[in-house]
């Protein structure tokens, strides 16, 4: 039913209902995505920020 | 349970590409966290504890990027932005692939770069995204693919190579899809 042996093309499967997909185009986007936007959540917070966000701790603790 | 202040430092590098993936500029992305992380902080107490803190946090960054963008919008085109912008360093910019993949993001609507990035970098399911951008799960759906679809349609060569063509020639597609959804005739096309 399912197809595949003896080297017949397996049946394209139904269109998956979650975000993901694995079509050689999303495969890609993926990756390519990764690329551009990873960097920039790997990066370490600027002190500035941290400080902005603990003064306000203290402040609401004190 | 986390504080929460503590609940924003972790979220910050999930805030840091959700505003890039709205501004596509990095300084740009910086000012909007920092601005989005001072309007929490002042709203602190109107987050009940134990509700989505993700989806608020999220809600407010979005909030202030619209804001921003109204307040701007007389006096700066942010369409002038450069799509360079989100390549990060030389390494990646020395792929081409990945140069057309950033120009391609950055023709696309802001709310639909933000669904796309949302889900396949963050691995947010629709609901969250939904949730974390104030719509309902089907227009969180929509973009998303309407995004994929779109990019592919840019990067697999379906339409003319003239950028400006291009992009003229999408426009006029989705124009026409929404059409097609609506029920309304596509040789219509002047009766808006």
């Amino acid at each position: 039913m399912s197809g595949g042996k003896d080297g017949a093309p397996e049946k394209p499967r139904p269109k998956s209902a979650s975000p993901e997909s694995d079509s050689p185009f999303d495969i890609w986007l993926k990756r390519g995505l990764h690329q551009l936007f990873d960097d920039v959540a790997n990066e370490p917070i600027p002190e500035e920020l941290l400080r902005l966000i603990e003064e306000d701790r203290d402040d609401r603790t004190s | 349970m986390s504080s929460f202040h503590d609940q924003v430092i972790q979220i910050l590098p999930k805030l840091r590409v959700q505003a890039l993936s709205l501004t596509r500029n990095r300084s740009a992305a910086e000012d909007l966290v920092q601005d989005a992380v001072c309007n929490a902080l002042a709203a602190q107490d109107s987050f009940i504890p134990g509700t989505n803190f993700s989806a608020w946090m999220h809600r407010i960054l979005r909030n202030r990027f619209i804001s921003d963008l109204r307040k701007r919008r007389d006096t700066t085109d942010i369409e002038d932005v450069p799509a360079s912008s989100f390549a990060s360093n030389a390494t990646h910019e020395d792929s081409l692939a990945l140069k057309d993949l950033s120009l391609a993001l950055s023709r696309l609507p802001s709310d639909q770069r933000e669904a796309l990035v949302m889900v396949v970098v963050q691995g947010m399911s629709y609901e969250a995204l939904a949730e974390a951008t104030g719509c309902a799960v089907g227009t969180a759906k929509s973009r998303v693919f309407r995004a994929r679809r779109q990019l592919e349609a840019w990067m697999t060569g379906e339409l003319p190579a003239n950028d400006k063509l291009r992009v003229k020639v999408a426009a006029l597609r989705s124009m026409l899809d929404d059409r097609r959804r609506k029920g309304i005739k596509t040789d219509d096309l002047y009766s808006l």
